[in-house]
């Protein structure tokens, strides 16, 4: 019986635990760096134990620290949230060894998908479509050039151990490939540790579109409907909506089931993601997955008024899940903006420091995950995710309106955030008529003044 | 985690509050200046650390509650890992160090355990122990204050 369970991550998502928890009469016990001292969640947590310095491999991320909290507070369980040590296949075996639940899919799941080639090729045995490429990593620049000539330009070259939208390149000819191939070898190498690369058909303007798995420990396997993530800039997401305004019933049938013969093919337990990219005949390919909850979490809970990091620890709990794919109902429309702390009209520059006043919008349909609060010094150590404005509604029309009406009533003072430029994008027609790829926000930043988002 | 000897435990920093009393039936209750209702498990010396810090940026540290104002020559031993603080190699042995202890650089002053492992730990400055500012057996966390020394 899990009592007691210690958070290994900052910010809102640690926010995030520690509420469920408490619903659940869980204690709990945060773990920080002397960055977060002042964090809301290390204040409302039940315990706190510092684990370090302010940079995340001096805190966040050392596993020995954050393992031996874990034994001198005696706890039973360790959410890892998104992130961090999240999809760390030795943090999780660790876990184990130790006798404390790790609050996720076994460390062979975290292990096999955390490979993104080894994972292609296993969802592929499944029957899952995967976009055409190589068979795994390529050898050499030869090899690689001839399988993006079989495969046809553009392709995109991505790193083995990347994911998350990092160490990408895209070629568009053999005389960009040469070098495209060896800048992303070299990029991974130096992010990841790991320079094998694999090529992939680049399918141009893709929606994003990914599925919530559930599973439990007695073999059940669900998904939750799925997220439409396609506005991000430079591979990461601004604004997910769920349902997607692309996908039909059919549709969403066929990849649901793909997803989740995707998560059996991974032997997947917990809460997980199957991203797929989405071309405009509807063809739809896998690209990844994430064995982790995922910071748009709340656009699934909203839709389908399943709470999923409470489902987590019931599934680490050992318990069924007690509902089934029938049960499941896509009953509101949700749409979330994430709020960074960034300059929009300075190419997105980091704002961290102090926040001034902070009034977070309210009422019906509206929902804010977030740690900020007036006076809240931003550390400048971490990302610059500061919260998630979330709205929902009957329609996705209701759900638009009240996010920009939301938007509107928002302050944050002290520094600059992206809020106008989600304002800019709920008053944006392409946006409006639910007609966003994943090229839609190169466009939109090309068409639209910079005044009106900044 | 071990409970600590004491029945009861004051604290007073500048806005700041804490007091730890063992209650009735035994369990530490504990009243905080910041107003929270339920009761929780404070390790005595509580976030954040002061001016004996290193330099963290200013932003960072301006809105924690201040520390003692510290006296000249003053520092502390804080501890570079999570674990359970020792005095002694051995429940027979020795205390590393007391209050008037010299010690060195190189001084093991305890032992913090850490998953098993007895970790030596060094006194990292020059000077005399003045006060062992925790207990035998007692969990720490990482930067918490375990000896006052006089430098030099």
């Amino acid at each position: 019986m899990i009592q007691k369970i210690l958070i290994a991550n900052r910010g809102e998502i640690a926010l995030r635990i520690v509420r469920a928890c408490r619903e659940l009469g869980i204690k709990t016990l945060a773990v920080y760096s002397e960055a977060d001292v002042q964090s809301l969640h290390v204040q409302l947590a039940d315990e706190a134990i510092c684990i370090g310095g302010p940079k995340s491999a001096d805190s966040y991320l050392r596993a020995d620290r954050i393992i031996s909290a874990a034994e001198i507070a005696d706890v039973d369980a360790i959410h890892p949230g998104y992130g961090f040590l999240s999809e760390n296949a030795k943090f999780a075996e660790q876990c184990e060894s130790c006798n404390i639940k790790f609050i996720g899919p076994k460390s062979k799941s975290i292990k096999m998908m955390g490979d993104k080639a080894v994972a292609k090729d296993t969802v592929k045995k499944a029957g899952v479509p995967t976009v055409p490429g190589s068979d795994g990593p390529v050898e050499n620049e030869a090899e690689a050039i001839k399988v993006a000539r079989k495969v046809g330009y553009p392709v995109i070259i991505k790193a083995v151990a990347g994911g998350g939208g990092r160490g990408m390149r895209i070629a568009h000819n053999d005389i960009s490939f040469a070098k495209e191939y060896h800048v992303a070898r070299g990029e991974a190498e130096k992010a990841f540790g790991n320079g094998a690369v694999y090529i992939e058909r680049y399918i141009e303007k893709p929606r994003h579109i990914e599925f919530q798995i559930l599973g439990d420990s007695h073999g059940k396997i669900l998904h939750l409907g799925e997220r439409d993530c396609s506005v991000q800039r430079r591979h990461q997401k601004l604004i997910e909506e769920s349902p997607s305004p692309f996908l039909t019933s059919d549709l969403r049938k066929k990849m649901g089931k793909a997803a989740i013969r995707a998560a059996e093919a991974a032997d997947y337990e917990n809460a997980g993601t199957i991203e797929f990219l989405v071309d405009a005949k509807g063809n739809f390919y896998f690209i990844e997955m994430n064995t982790r909850i995922q910071v748009e979490h709340p656009v699934t809970e909203e839709c389908t008024g399943i709470d999923l990091i409470k489902q987590q620890i019931r599934v680490a709990n050992g318990e069924k899940l007690d509902f089934d794919q029938g049960d499941i109902k896509f009953e509101k429309h949700a749409i979330e903006c994430r709020i960074n702390a960034e300059d929009p009209s300075r190419n997105f520059a980091p704002s961290p420091g102090t926040i001034g006043l902070y009034y977070p919008p309210g009422g019906h349909g509206i929902r804010i995950d977030s740690h900020a609060y007036s006076g809240y010094v931003i550390p400048p150590y971490y990302d610059s995710m500061i919260g998630k404005l979330i709205s929902f509604g009957s329609t996705r029309k209701v759900a638009l309106e009240r996010m920009y009406r939301a938007l509107s009533e928002y302050l944050i003072r002290g520094i600059k955030t992206t809020i106008p430029l989600h304002k800019a994008i709920m008053a944006d027609p392409v946006f409006i008529e639910g007609k966003a790829t994943t090229a839609y926000m190169e466009d939109f930043m090309n068409r639209t003044p910079p005044d009106l988002f900044s | 985690m071990k409970r600590s000897e004491l029945s009861e435990f004051a604290v007073e920093e500048e806005g700041f509050k804490l007091k730890i009393r063992r209650g009735g039936n035994g369990q530490p209750l504990v009243s905080s200046g910041r107003g929270s209702n339920s009761p929780f498990i404070a390790l005595p010396d509580l976030p954040p650390t002061a001016a004996a810090q290193p330099a963290v940026q200013a932003p960072a540290t301006s809105a924690a509650p201040s520390a003692p104002k510290e006296e000249e020559g003053v520092g502390y031993i804080k501890s570079p890992m999570v674990g359970t603080f020792y005095r002694a190699a051995s429940p027979e042995s020795k205390p590393f160090a007391e209050p008037g202890t010299k010690v060195v650089e190189t001084t093991v002053v305890c032992i913090i355990e850490a998953m098993k492992i007895m970790n030596e730990i060094q006194a990292e400055a020059k000077g005399t122990i003045l006060e062992v500012l925790v207990e035998n057996g007692q969990p720490v966390e990482y930067g918490q204050r375990l000896f006052k020394i006089k430098q030099g």
